[in-house]
């Protein structure tokens, strides 16, 4: 009891030191946390924009879809019998067919490049965001009619209710090509949705492609992100061999890896600044040890034990590290709620959407998020204490009583 | 015999230098006894001293605390073997500064894992035994250097130790103050048979021993017992 009261006011005998330490604690781990949370928020944007554009959490294709995209990989009926095995599951929220080709629009003044999207209007809305981004004219209703992206519209040289000519290889190999209008633009902020689709009916599509009623993928979203795998593996066991299963992870592994790296970017800026704060804390208990040799030689003199020495400085910096890891949650919480509404790095960053990542970066935290810098920040400061600790504990008395 | 050196030498090497601060010393202190040991800086008193109150260890020799040999002992039971039988007064005070005079006295008791209620009715005891019975809640740093001297006498006593050594306890005092400190410890010595050892070059303190053994080169020069002091 005696150590710890000791402990607590010698904490207090260098008011402007402790202030130090705890401003380099509670920074250290405030700055953590938020730079974690608005990482997480980046991260978590970027995954959201991907599947919101299309990419849905899982998407079911006909077998060999993986190693080659193309028309002759279909789901027949319309993947009517997938459909019924879909209901079976209660997490799946929703699905919407699609068929995928890729052919060259042209405009009387340009032409492009395009991926074909053809899809159930309906459907589609409760998969992907393309529906709601229309910033002009209307989502896909009337046959004939297309929905695509401002910037692809700029790049075709064209406008709402333009006509532009759709050309692609159908099923048979054979070119073929029909002329729509354009009923919509999308301007979603994703490269996905605003440069690279076209939207049109899905019997247009199957028309276009003479495909009859075989569509190539389902696109389905689930009711808990996390649980994709688990639901992945239920649905396979459903549809048994043949249809391919895939969840975002496995379609788009260049996110995951992004995500990956930025985790692993984060870790070595945490790392960084822990070691950091580790020797500021040595540096300042090595001074606070060194100034008080003489007293800790005379509380050995009197039959203090060793380890009761090392325990009053540990202590001492346990108390401080405590007071700091409170002050640096009490920050963050603060800075993150200051920052809650988003931090809008458009006028920086401008070509950011480019990557999936969102103008406007809104922090997100996990309770992980918070439980690892609390954790490490309270281990990096004991044992950066312990050094000290233990050099007070080595002092012999007779020497430290020599000291001045 | 409480404490006991026999034969005991110390030679400190500095750069390869070799420094004797003790030679070939032996000395033996009994009981209730009020021994002051004298001689001018660098004669090895101080080593004496540290070496008798198991803070250092000798080169060659031994000493002996209530029949226990000290070089036997390890680092851990050295400690125990301070706590247990042995006060310590030193030349600056050496309290400890975050704690009041009351809790200064405790802290040893509570090192020896006396409870609470007891140690707290004892330190009342000793603190006003040394005549600073108002004053335990007060800081060292609130406290004059008498004061502060006299809890550190009083933390010395609180744990009932064998011997009390005190390492020039007046040499940082006024000489009234000094006297009084005497005083007190002759007052100790006599009622509570409480056994000192200084070390000093004080005269004040060389008068009032009962015996004094001097101390030149690290030698023991002379040894002599004087007649019981009146004050």
């Amino acid at each position: 009891m005696m150590t710890l009261r000791m402990a607590w006011r010698n904490v207090w005998r260098n008011p402007r030191r402790t202030a130090v330490v705890l401003s380099a604690i509670s920074i250290g781990i405030g700055g953590c946390i938020v730079a974690m949370a608005i990482n997480l928020g980046m991260m978590a944007g970027m995954v959201d924009t991907a599947i919101e554009s299309g990419l849905a959490h899982l998407q079911v294709h006909g077998d060999g879809w993986e190693k080659d995209a193309k028309l002759e990989i279909r789901l027949m009926q319309g993947g009517e019998s997938i459909a019924r095995a879909l209901d079976e599951i209660p997490e799946i929220e929703s699905w919407a067919p699609r068929l995928r080709a890729e052919g060259l629009a042209a405009s009387p003044r340009a032409s492009v490049g395009v991926s074909i999207a053809g899809v159930d209007p309906i459907r589609e809305a409760g998969v992907s965001t393309a529906a709601d981004s229309i910033a002009e004219g209307r989502w896909l209703g009337e046959p004939r009619h297309v929905v695509l992206g401002h910037r692809l519209a700029k790049r075709l040289n064209t406008k709402i209710a333009g006509k532009i000519v759709l050309s692609v290889q159908d099923l048979n190999g054979e070119l073929t090509g029909q002329a729509f209008r354009i009923a919509g633009v999308i301007r979603s902020g994703g490269r996905d949705l605003d440069d690279g689709i076209v939207f049109m009916r899905l019997d247009d599509a199957q028309a276009l492609v003479r495909m009859g009623d075989a569509i190539s993928e389902i696109a389905i979203v689930t009711s808990d992100r996390e649980r994709v795998d688990t639901i992945a593996l239920q649905l396979r066991s459903i549809l048994g061999s043949g249809p391919e299963v895939r969840t975002w992870e496995q379609l788009e592994p260049l996110l995951v890896y992004m995500i990956d790296s930025f985790d692993s970017i984060a870790w070595i800026i945490y790392a960084a600044v822990f070691i950091a704060m580790a020797f500021g804390i040595a540096n300042v208990l090595l001074m606070a040890v060194f100034e008080r040799t003489r007293e800790i030689g005379m509380m050995r003199a009197i039959g203090m034990e060793r380890g009761r020495v090392v325990a009053m400085v540990v202590i001492e910096s346990s108390i401080v590290t405590l007071m700091g890891l409170v002050l640096g949650v009490a920050f963050a919480l603060l800075g993150i709620w200051l920052i809650g509404d988003g931090i809008d790095i458009s006028k920086w960053a401008g070509s950011l959407d480019e990557y999936g990542i969102e103008s406007v970066l809104k922090p997100r935290m996990r309770r992980s998020d918070l439980v690892a810098p609390i954790l490490i920040g309270a281990l990096t400061a004991i044992i950066s204490s312990l050094w000290p600790a233990i050099r007070a504990g080595r002092a012999k008395p007779a020497d430290a009583l020599r000291q001045v | 015999m409480i404490i006991e050196a026999i034969d005991v030498t110390k030679v400190y090497e500095t750069r390869g230098v070799e420094t004797r601060a003790l030679d070939d010393v032996s000395l033996a202190l009994g009981k209730g006894e009020f021994t002051a040991l004298a001689g001018p800086s660098g004669s090895g008193k101080t080593t004496l001293l540290n070496l008798l109150g198991a803070l250092d260890t000798p080169t060659s020799g031994k000493i002996q605390l209530d029949g226990v040999e000290l070089s036997d002992l390890s680092a851990s039971a050295l400690s125990a073997l301070r706590l247990r039988k042995l006060g310590f007064v030193f030349q600056a005070y050496n309290l400890i500064p975050v704690l009041s005079a009351r809790e200064n006295v405790e802290f040893v008791m509570e090192l020896q894992g006396i409870s609470l209620k007891e140690r707290r009715k004892r330190a009342d005891e000793v603190l006003e035994r040394v005549e600073l019975g108002g004053l335990g809640d007060k800081r060292p740093l609130e406290m004059s250097g008498g004061q502060q001297q006299r809890v550190a006498v009083a933390r010395a006593i609180a744990s009932r130790p064998s011997i009390v050594l005190a390492d020039e306890p007046t040499a940082n005092l006024d000489s009234g103050t000094a006297q009084r400190l005497l005083d007190l410890m002759l007052q100790l010595n006599r009622e509570d048979g409480v056994t000192f050892l200084f070390s000093t070059h004080d005269p004040l303190v060389m008068d009032s021993a009962r015996r004094l053994v001097r101390l030149r080169d690290g030698k023991i020069i002379g040894d002599e017992t004087k007649a019981p002091s009146s004050t």
